[in-house]
């Protein structure tokens, strides 16, 4: 019954070639190959963190962007409506000031028209008074001596025509 | 069906061969298949074997010669292999007057080859993952590799350290060494040609040294709490003092462990072996009753039959190497015990 009576040379040579493995292995191979399996578990794990971080960074974006993009319209409104405005303003201040300029053009227009009228009518009624003067003397030479007299006449007829018109 | 075929037409020419040459053994042959040798069987060829180194402490000093000057029978430098109710099948010394003597024999014998076959064949395993992860990084392996890789994680991760926790860089080494040497002899164990074929976890000595090995982790990994559970248990004192009962059981204990892992993975694989062989003879058995028509007919059962036991040993491989595995490590972490004070 060889089987259960341990031999001698077999159990020594199974301990040395155990314990030969056992150095081998546990000096070259076991520590890296569990560093490296430990490693490349670490390595997913923080993938996939990784990725899931991502996924929420970005849907964040979006968000924000959509955000971003709501108050550049805000403002863009904000801004045409100040621009307006500030037309309507500018186009209302350049009607007045052009109402006020024409204003003093057509008052000043009006004061040299009324001087010139004036001016024309004395004229008129000098030359006027001048040519009746004229007229009447001729005709009343003769039988007019005070000329002084008779001048006064016809300015008092003229006065009345004047007044009449 | 065609394997079974074959078979059939095998069991014709062996039974052709064998016809009224032998009687057949059957304790014999399953000894000489379970059992060591000193040469190493060359595939399908019973008769030639190829030649192994034995090395023998006699009474005159150190012997060192091939096994092929002895394995005919002959006798060499005064050893020849004997045949008898002694020393049955061993290498024994002849001396003066006649008698023989057992030398100190550290014969690489067939075992003592295939224990180095499979060492090899572990390191070169092994080497192939570290050099993948050497090479390559952090890239995930392939094929073989990755097969390997997912055994290592299983053991690793999923077994020793859960258990052992933050002591499982220190033990991690022994322990993983521990699962593929056993797996490598489990499955080489049941390949039935030249490399294969050695049934090493089936033979005590084998198993043996590795539960001696991991008795001695586990008791040299002992805290003082261990000890102090062993010696000095948290019993009533009546069971403890007079006589040291409980003390007596637990070191029993010490004990009984690492027997049991021995006797465990030697009787599952033996026991698998044996019924492959037993089936295997029944052919020639019941051949030599009933005569050939019965034993072709046996052969197709006993094929079917033995095929299940080897699919059905391979699984006990992995499970027997697993179980060594994961016992040794809930023992060392039993050894690892810290204080604790909640329980009673």
């Amino acid at each position: 019954m060889e089987l259960f009576t341990p031999e001698f040379g077999l159990v020594f040579w199974m301990f040395v070639a155990f314990l030969c493995l056992y150095c081998i292995l546990a000096k070259l191979a076991w520590p890296f190959i569990i560093k490296s399996m430990e490693e490349r578990a670490d390595l997913i794990d923080k993938g996939v963190a990784y990725a899931q971080e991502a996924k929420a960074n970005l849907d964040n974006a979006k968000a924000e962007a959509d955000h971003l993009l709501a108050e550049a319209r805000q403002q863009q409104a904000d801004i045409l409506r100040d621009a307006a405005k500030m037309r309507n303003q500018i186009i209302e201040d350049a009607r007045g000031e052009a109402a006020v300029e024409a204003k003093k053009v057509s008052e000043a227009a009006m004061v040299s028209i009324e001087q010139a009228k004036k001016e024309s009518e004395k004229q008129l009624r000098r030359e006027v008074s001048e040519i009746a003067l004229q007229i009447a003397e001729k005709v009343l030479r003769k039988n007019v001596s005070n000329d002084q007299a008779q001048r006064e006449l016809v300015d008092k007829y003229l006065n009345e025509v004047e007044t009449k018109n | 069906m065609v394997l079974i075929a074959l078979a059939a037409f095998g069991y014709m020419r062996a039974a052709q061969h064998h016809h009224g040459t032998t009687e057949v053994n059957p304790k014999e042959i399953i000894y000489e298949h379970l059992g060591d040798a000193y040469g190493w069987e060359i595939p399908f060829c019973h008769d030639v074997r190829i030649p192994l180194p034995i090395i023998a402490k006699g009474e005159d000093g150190w012997h060192c010669f091939m096994s092929s000057r002895v394995t005919s029978g002959e006798t060499y430098e005064g050893f020849r292999i004997n045949h008898g109710e002694e020393y049955n099948g061993k290498l024994v010394q002849v001396l003066d007057d006649g008698s023989v003597s057992r030398p100190l024999d550290l014969s690489i014998t067939k075992n003592v080859a295939a224990i180095m076959v499979c060492a090899l064949l572990v390191i070169m395993m092994v080497f192939s993952v570290r050099n993948w992860y050497r090479k390559h990084g952090m890239k995930a392996p392939r094929k073989g590799t990755a097969v390997l890789e997912l055994i290592v994680d299983y053991v690793y991760t999923d077994t020793i350290r859960p258990i052992l926790g933050k002591h499982s860089p220190k033990y991690a080494p022994y322990l993983l060494t521990v699962f593929f040497f056993i797996l490598t002899m489990n499955l080489m164990g049941l390949v039935v040609i030249f490399p294969g074929g050695a049934n090493l976890t089936g033979n005590l000595a084998v198993t043996m040294v590795l539960a001696v090995i991991t008795f001695f982790v586990i008791n040299l990994s002992g805290t003082r709490e261990y000890w102090k559970e062993i010696l000095w248990p948290d019993v009533p004192l009546g069971l403890k003092c007079p006589a040291p009962m409980m003390p007596f059981i637990e070191i029993l204990g010490m004990f009984t462990k690492p027997v049991a892992l021995m006797v465990r993975l030697f009787a599952n694989m033996m026991g698998g072996h044996m019924v492959v062989l037993v089936l295997m003879l029944l052919i020639f058995i019941f051949s030599g009753m009933f005569g050939a028509a019965v034993g072709g007919a046996t052969t197709v059962f006993s094929l079917a039959f033995a095929l299940f036991m080897l699919a059905l040993d391979t699984l006990v491989s992995f499970i027997q190497a697993y179980v060594f595995t994961i016992l040794s490590t809930i023992f060392i972490s039993m050894a690892l015990v810290e204080p604790h004070g909640h329980e009673a």
